[in-house]
């Protein structure tokens, strides 16, 4: 049996409003394997980003559990789950979240240095990301001097430092043209080739329809899962 | 940490016109800081180095009020007698304080004068002329201090008739004097016209009888026990006396005297120090709010929630660090334009000072800044340390 890279069990996640509670997932269970492609779909408020934070351990559920490396991250103190973050979890957001006073050489090289990596290996390794998403001709450059798909290609390298075993990408596509969204998804369908597990939450039918695996979301829950077979 | 320190530094490069205000308006208010700490302290290390300076270090008067202000010392030959045969007493000098007019063009001028021993150590520093041994009355050897000689033109030499205005006579007696030498006295104003001559001459001037004093100044002998076995002797041969120590001079006028500027500069301290933590502050949380969405997605890519908070105090600490150390030298200058003015006030001494610099004033400085960059990161630490990353996330897509 392989043991998954990330599962979540019947999680449920209720947000206390003003206006009154807003149950945003109910008893949702989705489980990643190791190298695995999950694509995550559904209207606007289905859920979907709130599983895809709850399998990134940046929240935890209001029922059920998420289990990474057979513990329920819920019992992680915060720096526990920052630590596993860091190392374990890679994340692409929409708006990239570069930051504007840092080179893309230095933008990926962050989350190594937090992780300890020696000056050596983090420069190496920054050299091997920037040329993998073909930024090495940009490494000196800020992020106000690159296009929109070049600082997501950084922010997926960013994504990428600590070698992580899942990348989670939040509408990764959002922000950016159709040619330059074709880019970034290559470049998904490459690093899950490469043995990355994805799991991507979007809401553009082509970039879900490159995953292996396609969870269909609405009103907080899972309602369809198909998975495509190799042509 | 050195990390977090790095990343505030970028982060305030980032802006650097929140930078500039916030390190301009630190330095304002540090040098402010700077300079109420100069003034909480400095008034009292400056008397102490004056009573110092004195080379007397034991004063003697009749009465607990304030010095040369109670009732005269009776009978000062025969308890200088005595004194003078204690071991622990170097030298005993007597001051009579007095005042006379001086006829002289445009007006006549008030002329404050001492009667003291002439054979016993002077407190004054003679710079011309020479020191006067013999105590006549007809002409009066006189001492006088810089402004008196420029204000009647006078030089060493010049005869000059001093009417008292002084003890019970009901009108001016005139005392005949020459200038014998030309001096500055202790605890001269600025603007004050002073003159020395024997206690024989003070007697006659202010139509006195009595062999009286205002104050006895003592130099203890330091291989006898200093200055407080002199006071002890004095106290133990004259109960009815008051022997002060400098060092409880400078311990009594700190508590009551003194006490008034320690308050006024202990408020404007405390409502200094509020300010500038306002500044910076306001300015960190501002900073904070525009970047939620940065630090949400940091906390996500896994820096701890110390590590981001590390940030914010390091801005804070780069803040007032940067201005704390610009206020230093511009609070120096500041205090020596304030001291001039405050020294410029009637009576003050000239070589009284408001304003002194000392490491333990710049050591209260460096920690009420240190605890001044903590105090202004809480709110903003708060607020990163509270910040719910995926709302937070989830906002910033939405908007």
């Amino acid at each position: 049996m392989t043991v998954s890279v990330v599962a979540a069990h019947a999680v449920s996640r209720t947000f206390v409003m003003p206006a009154g509670s807003v149950r945003a997932l109910r008893h949702v269970s989705l489980s990643v394997q190791p190298g695995e492609y999950v694509s995550v779909v559904g209207p606007s408020g289905c859920g979907k980003s709130t599983l895809l934070h709850l399998l990134g351990c940046i929240d935890v559920p209001t029922a059920g559990s998420v289990v990474m490396d057979d513990v329920d991250v819920s019992t992680l103190t915060d720096s526990a789950r920052s630590a596993l973050r860091l190392r374990r979890i890679g994340f692409v957001f929409q708006r990239f979240f570069l930051l504007p006073m840092l080179t893309a050489w230095e933008n990926v090289e962050l989350p190594q240095a937090e992780a300890g990596v020696s000056r050596a290996e983090r420069r190496e390794r920054t050299r091997e990301l920037l040329e993998y998403v073909g930024l090495s001709a940009r490494a000196s450059h800020r992020p106000a001097e690159l296009s929109g798909g070049e600082m997501q290609r950084v922010a997926i390298a960013r994504a990428l430092a600590n070698r992580p075993g899942l990348l989670l990408a939040d509408e990764p596509t959002g922000e950016l043209d159709q040619a330059t969204g074709a880019q970034i998804v290559s470049l998904f369908d490459r690093l899950n080739a490469d043995g990355t597990a994805l799991v991507i939450v979007t809401h553009d039918p082509e970039v879900a329809a490159r995953a292996a695996r396609t969870v269909r979301m609405r009103d907080g829950e899972i309602v369809e899962e198909t998975t495509r077979t190799c042509s | 940490m050195r990390r977090a320190l790095a990343f505030a530094w970028l982060r305030l490069r980032r802006e650097p016109g929140r930078m500039l205000l916030g390190v301009i308006g630190v330095t304002a208010i540090g040098a402010l800081l700077f300079d109420m700490l100069l003034l909480s302290n400095g008034l009292l290390v400056s008397f102490r180095e004056r009573l110092d300076r004195s080379g007397f270090d034991v004063r003697v008067i009749a009465s607990e009020s304030a010095v040369i202000a109670g009732p005269p010392i009776d009978g000062v030959s025969a308890k200088l007698n005595e004194l003078e045969r204690e071991p622990s007493i170097a030298a005993v000098q007597r001051v009579r304080a007095a005042s006379a007019d001086m006829a002289g063009h445009p007006s006549t001028r008030h002329v404050a004068v001492a009667g003291v021993d002439l054979n016993a150590p002077v407190p004054w520093t003679l710079l011309e002329g020479s020191p006067p041994l013999h105590p006549q009355i007809a002409p009066a050897p006189l001492v006088i201090n810089r402004n008196l000689a420029r204000a009647f033109h006078l030089t060493v030499g010049s005869p000059v008739v001093l009417n008292g205005r002084c003890g019970d006579a009901s009108r001016p007696l005139p005392l005949d004097a020459t200038v014998a030498g030309i001096a500055e006295f202790q605890n001269d104003a600025a603007d004050a016209l002073t003159a020395a001559t024997s206690s024989q001459a003070v007697a006659a001037l202010c139509g006195e009888r009595g062999d009286v004093a205002d104050m006895l100044l003592v130099r203890s002998n330091p291989a006898a026990g200093g200055p407080d076995a002199a006071a002890a002797a004095i106290r133990a041969a004259f109960p009815a006396l008051h022997a002060l120590t400098n060092e409880q001079i400078v311990e009594r006028f700190s508590r009551v005297e003194f006490s008034y500027f320690r308050q006024l500069s202990s408020v404007l301290t405390t409502v200094t120090l509020f300010f500038g933590l306002l500044l910076i502050t306001v300015l960190l949380t501002v900073s904070v709010n525009q970047q939620l969405g940065e630090i949400a997605a940091l906390r996500a890519l896994g820096l701890s929630r110390a590590r981001v908070m590390a940030g914010v105090l390091c801005e804070s600490a780069l803040l007032i660090g940067f201005g704390g150390i610009a206020a230093v030298p511009i609070g120096g200058l500041l205090s020596r334009w304030l001291d001039a003015i405050l020294r410029s006030m009637p009576g003050i001494p000239a070589d009284a000072r408001f304003f002194v610099f000392t490491l333990h004033a710049l050591e209260i400085h460096a920690l009420l800044l240190v605890i001044g960059a903590v105090l202004a990161a809480v709110y903003p630490m708060r607020l990163v340390a509270t910040l719910p990353i995926a709302a937070t996330l989830r906002r910033e897509v939405v908007s």
